[in-house]
């Protein structure tokens, strides 16, 4: 998230959709409560009543799916109105850019942006681009005017999102709507703050990334980014999931947000060229343009000594993805569908249950010739030979179990939603044969390694050359030392006279402002750099203080863990001041300019105050002032978008399973450009009688994930015993369902048993004049454990096989079902 | 109304802060070590569906439809309320519940018969029954008493997210709970549960949402209960007493003269 958690408690409206924090994240609910009592507001959008709802000064009703309708009404509310931060707007957004005047937008091409090849599924987007000035930066109009101005076209992209269109596709009344909208939008002010907190209710549609590209809008529109109680802020759905994705674990990514390369980037040159952004403008800060220092910094911590400038740091070793190849989990299990693997780790996690269409992945694991189930318990997948509709005889898998521990039997760092890294003590001792993750990866490294030696093999190199020192039983701080970085020569600064020498050799990294591109420092993480560091020769991990000061008042408590980077706690802060460097709210000074008090490290008078600035750099009216979004090219934030697959502004499709023959936004029913699974295993149903209600799933506070951990505890499973589907009373009564009773829910992929929670929690939907019912399931049953048929098995059996257009995150809360009574 | 220094503790729960996370319901098994028994769903997320001997507090899950407004949904902590003047303990016959320094209602097996007069006795309801138990205890929330007397406050007190309970000397929790009814007009119901129902109770509870609609005993009188059952008892003697005399006093006008018939019945037999 680009705030924090504490943080909540500083706004003056909380916008909460696509998540329900009283629920998953009952602890962060603690600060939305807090903020309540101060006076704020909170308001709830969602298809259901839910726990966060009973506590909502406002709730709206909406049906799964419509998220980018009901923003999009917002966006026109906010332009109409003129509620926009106008200073804001004008000085830190790309409002002003003028764009290419062959850009095209679905107000005037039924749905589709310029530049779309039917036949490919994607788009050319020649057309996309800004009009360029002679200095080699975008050209502006800061009166917001010009007809081909970011604003302008945002206002035309928008304005079919009346609020009679917005009511019939999301089936929110309009009054609801206009209630929120009001409500939300008066966080415009300078003074005000409004924050939006959303998870996986936004994320898993086929139109996901442009969810959260549509809050992006309203946040910036409002001026909410970067000041203390904004944000845009997501409530990540396990404890270190975030420090997963920081440390690289998807397929397109390196430690720290850099890119996988692809097999044509020949050499570190092209990678370097590729991936490091430009820009003419002086004031644009573009962080990324140290690429560089960071993917050769992380070549050096990976193959030490071995990488050197030479053998362009290694940089041949590193393992390469075929040009456009996506090997994201949905393609992964189509693949092992389909016979292409022989073995596969399911590491810490239960794919049987977690991913979408789990009737083709239980098939799919039928195909390996291993699996290896690296898990505290046995679970759904290590057992799928031996699940509902399985016969053992015609599977030839050889299962493997590996047990490893929790994480409170070893020492390490998680890293929450806040970008915080806390390292933890280990608790108890392991039992039995149990062993860290790191202990068991450690150990089929040095044996791959072992025999890599000994046998030879197309290409050892890449296993042979790696450092790997961390002992015989892994010393963990070893990892998050090398994490952090090493100065591997004395590294000075240059550019000072006389050169500031700015560690010695040996020593670690103070941060990744001190990383080099020529091979003197180390980093595995460059994000990670600070977090185990060294000051005045004492090393200290960052991650495990825990002080509790807070100097600002804003619940920041910079001395408490360590956040990345750098332990700025509210990113793109620079843009909570004005132009001159004052607090736009001063009674939430997130940051101050101070001209006169002296900058410990320049010894120049001229500092900030506050929080840990997005860059040293005095306010943008000064000189050298920098603008504030830092990490884009063009240092503002972006209204406009076109780095995305599916288009440079969110545009309301429907789900690719939806109640609808046709979309009422457009012509383009579904996301244009997202990818069509054609097996049997895929099909798809839309405006099909056999499924006529919209189903959408969730968590439960009781139940973790698939529920591995938790159907194992007894307490939680006492309390949240069974599969369940909520549904209208109005649906009940046209089913004969009552309250309790067990009924049976179907999709064209998979069926499943629950019992039946009839509720006016729910209410049906009226869309586009018809009545339309909306369920909800949670996903955390399996049939594995508790063995007893009345528990349940997994919602995912019912979810289909199509995923977000940019980062292919299946869609598993808009599909469509029925329900029958058993 | 003594409260020996600070000594007694008090809890109001502000239901309007409850987020039914049940954390609490965790906590109290955990620092209890209690077991867990078969459940099913309903239809209704409460579960187990009532405090039991091995489930000391639970959160009922209670939803209310409006019509032309969005629904209400209140979660309800129930526990002892570790009342002034407990029922149970006095109508415990071999005194097996005592109140402590802290104020915690404390139960100790070592006196119990199992005769079972408390749970009839508690008028919420509380004490339960180890029925399947050869050596069966009474079992009910302890108000963490060990971990009062220790300094600490309650289990499911210190895991609660969202400060539900406020915590503190008896006195200072009336106070605080006057406090938020004065200080947020509209917000609340205008009633201190426990203030006086049963004579008053350790444990309080503000409301949003009337009490009778959220599964709230409210007919309960607003005296001790011993006292009622004392006003009781403690006629026996004077009432019985009072019949002893007058139906003697009747017996004896009645049998007045028998002895002269008795004797006149005898004369006659011997003339015969």
């Amino acid at each position: 998230m680009t705030n924090h958690w504490i943080d909540f408690k500083n706004a003056d409206v909380i916008l909460v959709m696509g998540s329900n924090p009283a629920s998953n994240h009952p602890i962060a609910m603690k600060w939305v409560m807090r903020a309540k009592e101060k006076g704020a507001k909170l308001i709830v959008v969602d298809p259901r009543f839910t726990q966060t709802a009973s506590k909502a000064d406002l709730y709206a009703p909406m049906r799964s799916g419509t998220d980018i309708a009901f923003l999009g009404g917002m966006v026109k509310y906010i332009l109409d109105n003129n509620l926009i931060f106008k200073d804001y707007v004008v000085n830190y957004t790309n409002a002003p850019f003028l764009v290419n005047p062959e850009f095209k937008g679905p107000g005037e091409l039924n749905g589709l942006f310029s530049g779309y090849d039917e036949k490919a599924r994607k788009y050319d987007k020649k057309t996309w681009g800004y009009q360029m000035g002679e200095d080699g930066t975008p050209k502006k109009d800061p009166t917001l005017k010009d007809p081909h101005c970011v604003f302008q076209l945002l206002r035309k992209q928008y304005a079919r999102y009346t609020l009679d269109k917005v009511s019939s596709i999301t089936g929110t009344p309009k009054d609801k709507l206009e209630a929120v909208y009001k409500l939300y939008s008066s966080t415009g002010k300078p003074n005000k703050a409004g924050t939006e907190l959303y998870a996986m209710g936004w994320t898993q549609h086929s139109v996901g990334t442009q969810n959260i590209r549509g809050m992006a809008v309203i946040q910036l529109l409002l001026g909410n980014i970067g000041i203390a109680g904004g944000g845009i802020n997501a409530l990540r759905g396990e404890s270190n999931v975030q420090g997963s994705t920081d440390q690289g674990l998807l397929f397109h990514l390196l430690p720290g947000y850099n890119a996988t390369p692809s097999a044509s980037l020949k050499d570190l040159n092209a990678y370097i060229e590729k991936f490091t952004p430009k820009t003419k403008d002086p004031k644009s800060v573009n962080w990324l343009s140290n690429r560089a220092k960071y993917i050769t910094s992380y070549l050096k911590a990976i193959y030490g000594a071995n990488a050197t400038k030479e053998n362009d740091f290694g940089y041949a070793w590193l393992p390469k993805i075929d040009d456009g190849m996506n090997a994201s989990w949905l393609m992964l299990f189509d693949k092992m569908h389909k016979g292409q693997f022989e073995g596969f780790f399911a590491w810490g996690q239960n794919p049987a249950c977690s991913g979408a269409n789990s009737n083709k992945t239980r098939a799919a694991l039928g195909k390996l010739k291993w699996l290896v189930n690296v898990n505290l318990f046995d679970n759904e997948t290590a057992s799928f030979w031996k699940g509902p509709g399985m016969n053992p005889k015609e599977i030839q898998t050889e299962v493997f179990m590996l047990p490893c521990v929790s994480s409170i039997e070893k020492e390490g760092s998680l890293t929450n939603s806040s970008r915080l890294a806390q390292w933890r003590y280990k608790a108890v001792d392991h039992l039995g044969q149990s062993k860290p993750d790191a202990d068991i990866m450690n150990d089929l490294f040095l044996k791959v390694r072992e025999l890599y030696k000994k046998e030879g093999g197309k290409f050892p190199d890449p296993i042979t050359k790696l450092t790997w020192n961390y002992g015989k039983e892994v010393d963990i701080h070893k990892v998050a030392k090398e994490i952090n970085g090493y100065y591997l020569e004395d590294v000075y600064d240059k550019k000072a006279t006389p050169p500031k020498l700015l560690g010695k050799k040996g020593d670690l990294c103070a941060s990744f402002v001190h990383l080099q591109a020529d091979g003197t420092t180390s980093c595995g993480n460059w994000l990670f750099s600070q977090s185990y560091t060294q000051k005045e020769g004492k090393v200290i991990n960052m991650m495990a203080r825990r002080g509790k000061e807070d100097p600002t008042g804003l619940g920041l408590y910079p001395n408490w863990a360590w956040a990345w980077p750098v332990n700025r706690r509210i990113i793109y802060n620079r843009a909570s001041v004005d132009m001159n460097g004052n607090p736009w709210d001063p009674k939430r000074p997130l940051l101050k300019w101070d001209a006169v008090k002296e900058d410990p490290v320049s010894k120049k008078p001229g500092v900030w105050v506050g929080d840990v600035p997005d860059g040293p750099a005095p306010p943008m009216a000064k000189d050298p002032g920098k603008y504030p979004f830092i990490m884009m090219a063009e240092g503002k934030g972006a209204l406009y978008g076109p780095g995305l697959n599916d288009g440079p502004f969110p545009e309301h499709y429907e789900a690719l399973e939806c109640p609808l023959e046709e979309s009422l936004m457009s012509k383009q029913r579904i996301n244009p450009t997202i990818k069509i699974f054609g097996e049997k295993e895929d099909a798809f149903y839309s405006c099909d009688m056999r499924y006529p209600y919209v189903a959408s799933t969730y968590r439960v506070t009781e139940h973790w994930q698939t529920g591995v951990m938790t159907r194992h505890t007894p307490w939680l499973l006492e309390m949240q015993p069974q599969q369940f589907v909520e549904m209208s009373k109005e649906l009940a009564a046209d089913k004969g369902i009552k309250n309790g009773d067990r009924v049976k829910v179907k999709s064209g992929r998979g069926e499943i048993l629950a019992v039946a929670v009839v509720t006016s929690r729910l209410k049906p939907f009226k869309i586009g004049g018809q009545t339309v019912h909306q369920v909800g399931m949670p996903w955390c049953f399996g049939w594995q454990y508790p063995n007893d048929p009345k528990a349940g098995d997994s919602s995912n059996l019912l979810t289909p096989t199509v995923g977000d257009a940019n980062t292919m995150i299946p869609e598993s809360k808009a599909f469509m079902v029925n329900v029958e009574k058993v | 109304m003594a409260t020996n220094n600070g000594k007694k503790k008090g809890v109001l729960v502000d239901l309007t802060r409850c987020i039914g996370c049940r954390g609490c319901q965790v906590a109290c098994k955990s620092w209890n070590e209690r077991k867990t028994g078969k459940t099913a769903l309903e239809g209704n997320f409460t579960n187990p569906k009532q405090l039991n001997s091995d489930t000391f507090t639970r959160i009922g899950f209670i939803e209310q439809d409006k019509a032309d407004q969005q629904p209400v949904w209140s979660f309800i902590k129930s526990q002892c309320m570790h009342c002034e003047d407990p029922a149970c303990l006095s109508a415990c016959p071999v005194g097996a519940f005592s109140k402590t320094e802290q104020g915690a209602v404390v139960y100790n097996f070592g006196r119990c018969i199992g005769c079972r007069y408390c749970m009839v006795a508690c008028p919420f309801n509380i004490p339960k029954y180890e029925w399947e138990s050869t050596s069966p205890w009474i079992r009910k929330c302890t108000f963490c008493a060990d971990r009062l007397a220790d300094g600490k406050v309650p289990a499911c007190i210190k895991v609660c997210p969202t400060t539900v309970m406020f915590f503190g000397p008896l006195d200072e929790v009336k106070k605080e709970a006057e406090k938020r009814l004065k200080e947020n007009p509209g917000k609340y119901v205008n009633h201190i549960y426990g203030k006086e129902e049963a004579g008053g109770t350790s444990w309080m509870y503000l409301s949003a949402v009337p009490f009778s609609e959220i599964g709230f005993d409210t007919r309960i009188p607003g005296k001790k209960l011993p006292d009622i059952t004392w006003g009781m008892l403690s006629e026996i003697p004077v009432k019985v007493g009072a019949l002893v005399v007058g139906l003697g006093l009747i017996a004896a006008f009645r049998n007045r003269g028998a002895d002269a018939d008795k004797s006149s019945e005898s004369k006659q037999e011997k003339e015969k």
